[in-house]
């Protein structure tokens, strides 16, 4: 051929040309011109930068973070043959069986020793619903009594199922709506922010409990970042609703009440105040509130028409309230609406356990690991509310106030992480799941502006791994170390954190103390991580003392917490631009 | 040049992760079998190995597989010793499952050096494509079915495979290329199908002078000689000195076995079944005679003897005849044109022949032709319109390997995964042909993709609602059917790609 002919056909596609592809990843590195990823997940989504549009990666990030998610469901779940009481999976089973099986008056009152509800409405709906469906493939998994502690490995097919179903419903959208919105606030190219998004569904915690030990978390953590998201679009009213879905889900969302009401009461006060909106807002709220409540109403209303006893299994009088025991001095117990009172009532009585003691397990927030220099137990337990109380309420007020008196969308994962820690670290009754809590926010940090750059990656790193290590106990109690250490060392791997690499604490160029510091603080928190994990796997603990293990991980957990707090909190007051002069404002970069 | 993201080593490691997670997974016979084996030769010496028969999964590997077997066995040994008895039949304590399938997560990054050689072998714009190429075997659907969660070993074998493809890529290397070759014919004779290529390739382009067919370069000859006899002897020797040949050999190749394996491989046998069985519908319509004693077994298609109803039958004689036709076409031009573009062509062409006409083909075997494939698959527009269906119908045909709910998801996401990814890809990387495309090709293998799409939901979930348990074949029928169609297609495809460049 004397000349090269013309090419019979074009490649399909031109390569679109995205502006600055790699910014808060690459453009902080006073590198060599050729760009090169500064950790794995960037490497993985490289050859994406310029080519491919959203629409192209989303799917594909949704197919891998659902793989394994759905490959870590393979393993045990928490209570698997553990008689007699199994664990949270027959607790989630045992829901679904009472409330398809049972009037709805009864769900809050049938057998209480079995598990009984003790989740808000919206749970036992979305119970009822899965147990629906899953009567349609299975009738026997949810049969009254029998079906208790039911093993049926396609029962557990189909409770992952709707674990990632419920997920895919809320949680994931959600987040992703999220990231976008929030990268954009930030001025995050879309390239960089679908590197965050997969950070930020890869997160370990997450799917450690939900999927691996079994839970439905990110349903209500799907709500607070819808919520979160409608407030960057600035949907005052659909934030309300949502947060309320999140509240009538899981308790536990209470841990951002503040922060939500913080932010919208700030959004109607500043710059002007705007009274429309919070009339909006509060009755958007009580109307989101009542509907929740109608159908468990509905049911109650119906059920004693119909002559049907909240509990058949107690003959005579109405046994006294739960609670609030002077209520009934003023109340009918044969009026029409008192079988009403009393359902509300032990709705409220089975949600929030006050009865319990100020913690129940051994969780790494400050009062458990002051346990073990005071013992609590000897103060009577009025004392220990009361210091939970101030002790919370101290540690949650300045965040708050910056977001009520500086209500910026920018401020706001930060400021919900801030609170959720504090709720953690101090206040009644935790969980060591409910570190999932702070955690959420706080990982979202990873889609705003600098997001990636090493030291916020740092730390929501060290809060994550620090997170899951804290679980580990719970983990390795239904042997589910190897999902846990897989999971959390590929998420340290992608995001390039230790134990995988130290990329993110070193730089070229002259030290700066302050990255000294991080450095050595969480060198030592990771150092004291793997030796506890070496001390734990090869040592048992001295007889008089077997939980010694536990003990030391509680500490060390609380500790790391209380820096991760302090961090999100010094960071919310940077950047809330409080400590500025007014006039620097400006010069200031976002 | 810069380094190409993400690297081999990267992806490596992600998906060990991910395979590391599929421990608990659904695991075949097959991971019985390889327990049985470590027990055989650990425990027995080595003239009772091919004679053992306690379990039915006897040992019907060559030697070096044993070998390979007995290695892993002794760090068995440190884990837990229960699994090597060989009477401790369908023994599985988490220990064994974690030691055997980390073995496969070991022994594959043999695949991972052998991938990262090829990537290293080739230069300039070809280099990124190359890279794309390694990764979409690495990651590919077809070992992670197979072998991580099916149970096997392919990924090694593959590894030294693509190794010994490499090796041939220089001229240096091409003795260690034959040798590394006939080491894997040792490991697993399955290879013995890719062999006529390697043959004609190491005979024209190392025996026989690159100036003239008539020189002999009896050096080389010498050498390549005499390295196979010294591999060969090493593998079976110990074994010829007993006189144990002839029972190796009954091992190796069972005769006995019907025409299509359990289930169907989707080769032309399957469509002649197919066409059979909707022969038998329209016989009496248009007077064709009806063989009543076929007629009889309803399971027809699920059992291994397939009888034929209306078309004649078929015999290994006939089966091994249209194999070494359809393997000889192509190796004529390799004889005239040894490159290696032409050699790995030729390579995939022997694994088509092998698959598409060979006696008892598992469904398994079609990774001898994809592997072989991706390696040339990016090299332009024309060899990737011929890959296309290949990738869809290969891995799709890998489908009923996986029967078990809780595998659904991981499989059919998986494929669907690397089908979007790995096809968009290589979309933007292969270079335009200097040919014409052949329009209707293009097409038919669009329209191909789409098809899938329902016949994945009819044959996972539709007929299950609608049909229950009964008529079983159906969905194994349509399966391999359509992926029948699909490899056949690609085969024509690249027939003509082949022979055209």
């Amino acid at each position: 051929m004397a000349a090269p002919s013309p090419s019979p056909h074009k490649p399909r596609r031109k390569a679109k040309r995205v502006g600055n592809g790699a910014s808060s990843i690459t453009s902080t590195e006073p590198g060599p011109l050729v760009r090169t990823p500064s950790f794995p997940l960037a490497a993985f989504l490289w050859p994406a930068r310029g080519s491919a549009s959203e629409w192209e990666l989303l799917p594909l990030i949704l197919m891998v973070v659902g793989l394994f998610r759905w490959a870590a469901g393979l393993w045990s779940y928490s209570g698997f043959e553990k008689p007699p009481m199994f664990g949270d999976y027959e607790a989630q089973r045992h829901w679904m069986e009472i409330t398809t099986q049972l009037p709805v008056s009864q769900w809050y009152f049938h057998d209480l020793q079995w598990w009984g509800l003790d989740y808000p409405p919206l749970t036992a709906y979305h119970s009822w619903l899965c147990g629906k469906i899953g009567s349609l493939i299975d009738p026997s998994w949810f049969a009254l009594y029998t079906s208790r502690g039911s093993h049926d490995p396609t029962l557990k097919i189909f409770m992952r199922a709707t674990v990632l179903v419920s997920e895919y419903l809320i949680y994931i959208p959600a987040v992703v709506v999220f990231v976008r919105r929030f990268s954009r606030l930030s001025s995050v190219a879309t390239w960089t922010s679908s590197v965050a998004l997969v950070a930020i569904l890869m997160q370990p915690a997450t799917i450690l409990i939900d999927h691996v030990h079994f839970q439905y978390n990110t349903v209500m953590l799907g709500f607070v970042t819808a919520s979160m998201s409608s407030m960057l679009a600035d949907r005052y009213l659909w934030s309300a609703i949502f947060f309320v879905a999140a509240l009538g889900f899981k308790q536990m969302a209470l841990y951002y009440a503040f922060s939500v009401f913080a932010y919208l009461l700030g959004s109607c006060l500043f710059p002007r105040i705007n009274i429309s909106r919070l009339l909006g807002i509060a009755a958007i709220t009580a109307a989101s509130f009542a509907i929740l409540l109608l159908p468990l109403v509905a049911g109650t209303l119906y059920d004693v028409k119909s002559g049907i006893d909240s509990r058949p299994d107690l003959d005579g009088p109405h046994p006294p309230l739960p609670l609030f025991q002077d209520l009934a001095a003023y109340l009918d117990t044969n009026a029409f609406y008192y079988p009403l009172v009393e359902q509300m009532v032990q709705m409220v009585h089975r949600v929030f356990p006050f009865a319990r003691g100020l913690f129940e397990d051994k969780v790494a927030n400050f009062w458990c690991a002051l346990n073990v220099v005071v013992k609590l137990k000897k103060y009577p337990s009025e004392l220990l509310q009361r210091g939970a109380l101030l002790a919370t309420l101290a540690s949650i007020i300045p965040p708050n106030l910056i977001l009520l008196f500086r209500p910026r969308k920018h401020l706001l994962p930060l400021a919900f992480a801030t609170t959720a820690w504090g709720f953690f670290l101090f206040s009644y009754q935790v969980h060591e799941k409910s570190v999932l809590l702070p955690l959420m926010p706080m990982t979202l940090l990873l889609a705003g502006s600098q997001g990636l750059a090493k030291s916020t990656r740092a730390w929501v790193g060290f809060a994550n791994i620090l997170g899951c290590w804290t679980m580990f106990p719970l983990l390795q109690r239904v042997d589910l170390r190897v999902p846990y250490a897989v999971l959390t060392l590929l998420w340290a791997y992608l995001l390039g954190l230790p134990p995988t690499s130290l990329s993110a604490y070193l730089r070229e160029g002259p030290p700066v103390w302050k990255e000294w510091l991080t450095f050595f603080i969480h060198g030592f928190f990771y150092l004291a991580m793997g030796l506890w994990h070496v001390l734990e796997a090869f040592l048992k603990p001295p007889p008089e003392k077997p939980d010694l293990w536990v003990v030391i991980n509680v500490g060390i957990g609380a500790a790391g917490f209380s820096l991760c707090y302090l961090w999100c909190l010094g960071s919310l007051i940077l950047e809330s631009e409080l400590l500025l002069p007014p006039r620097t404002k400006k010069a200031k970069t976002q | 040049m810069a380094e190409i993201y993400p690297s081999l080593a990267q992806c490596a490691i992600v998906a060990a992760g991910l395979k590391i997670l599929l421990f608990p997974a659904y695991k075949s016979t097959d991971f019985e079998v390889h327990r049985n084996w470590l027990a055989i030769t650990h425990s027995l010496p080595l003239w009772e190995w091919y004679y053992e028969k306690t379990s039915e999964w006897t040992l019907d590997y060559p030697p070096f597989f044993a070998y390979f077997e007995w290695i892993m066995s002794q760090v068995a040994n440190l884990v837990d010793p229960a699994m090597l008895r060989v009477f401790n039949l369908e023994y599985d304590s988490w220990e064994t499952v974690y030691f055997q399938r980390f073995t496969v997560i070991i022994t594959e990054l043999l695949l991972v050096h052998a991938l990262q050689m090829f990537v290293d072998s080739s230069r300039g714009a070809s280099k990124r494509a190359a890279q794309a190429a390694a990764i979409s075997i690495l990651l590919s659907p077809g070992l992670l079915i197979i072998d991580h969660i099916h149970f096997q070993y392919n990924g090694c074998m593959y590894g030294i495979l693509i190794g010994s493809m490499v090796l041939a890529r220089n001229r240096s290397t091409l003795l260690l290329s034959g040798l590394t070759f006939a080491a894997l014919l040792c490991m697993k004779h399955i290879y013995l199908y890719l062999a006529p290529a390697y043959f004609v390739f190491l005979l024209r382009a190392y025996c026989l002078s690159p100036k003239s067919i008539f020189r002999i370069q009896f050096l080389n000859c010498l050498k390549l000689g005499g390295g196979i006899a010294a591999i060969f002897g090493t593998a079976f020797g110990p074994f010829a000195l007993k006189g144990q040949i002839p029972q190796i050999m009954s091992r190796l190749f069972p005769f006995s076995r019907g025409l299509c394996h359990a289930y169907w491989a989707p080769n032309v046998w399957a469509m002649y079944s197919f066409v059979d069985r909707v022969l038998i519908v329209l016989a009496p319509r248009i007077g064709l005679p009806v063989k009543a004693d076929a007629l009889q077994s309803v399971t027809r298609g699920l059992v291994g003897n397939t009888a034929f109803a209306v078309l004649p039958d078929i015999t290994p004689r006939i089966c091994f005849a249209l194999t070494l036709i359809f393997q000889t076409i192509p190796l004529v031009k390799l004889f005239i044109q040894p490159t290696w573009d032409t050699f790995v062509g030729a390579v995939t062409l022997c694994g088509y022949a092998s698959f598409l006409f060979g006696w008892h083909v598992h469904e398994k075997a079609i990774l001898l032709v994809i592997i072989p494939f991706s390696l040339i698959a990016l090299k332009d527009r024309r060899h990737l319109s011929a890959f296309r269906p290949l990738a869809v119908a290969g891995h799709v045909s890998l489908f009923p390997l996986l029967f078990t709910p809780a595998e659904f998801p991981i499989k059919t996401v998986y494929t669907i995964f690397w089908l979007v990814l790995f096809l968009m890809a290589f979309d933007h990387l292969a270079p335009a042909s200097s040919r014409a495309r052949f329009f209707l090709f293009d097409r038919f293998s669009t329209l191909y993709i789409t098809v899938s799409i329902p016949l994945i939901v009819y044959c996972s979930l539709v007929h299950g609602i609608v049909f229950g348990k009964s008529y079983e074949f159906l969905p194994l029928m349509f399966t391999s059917s359509y992926s029948a169609i699909g490899v056949v297609g690609s085969w024509v495809g690249f027939m003509v790609v082949y022979f055209t460049s």
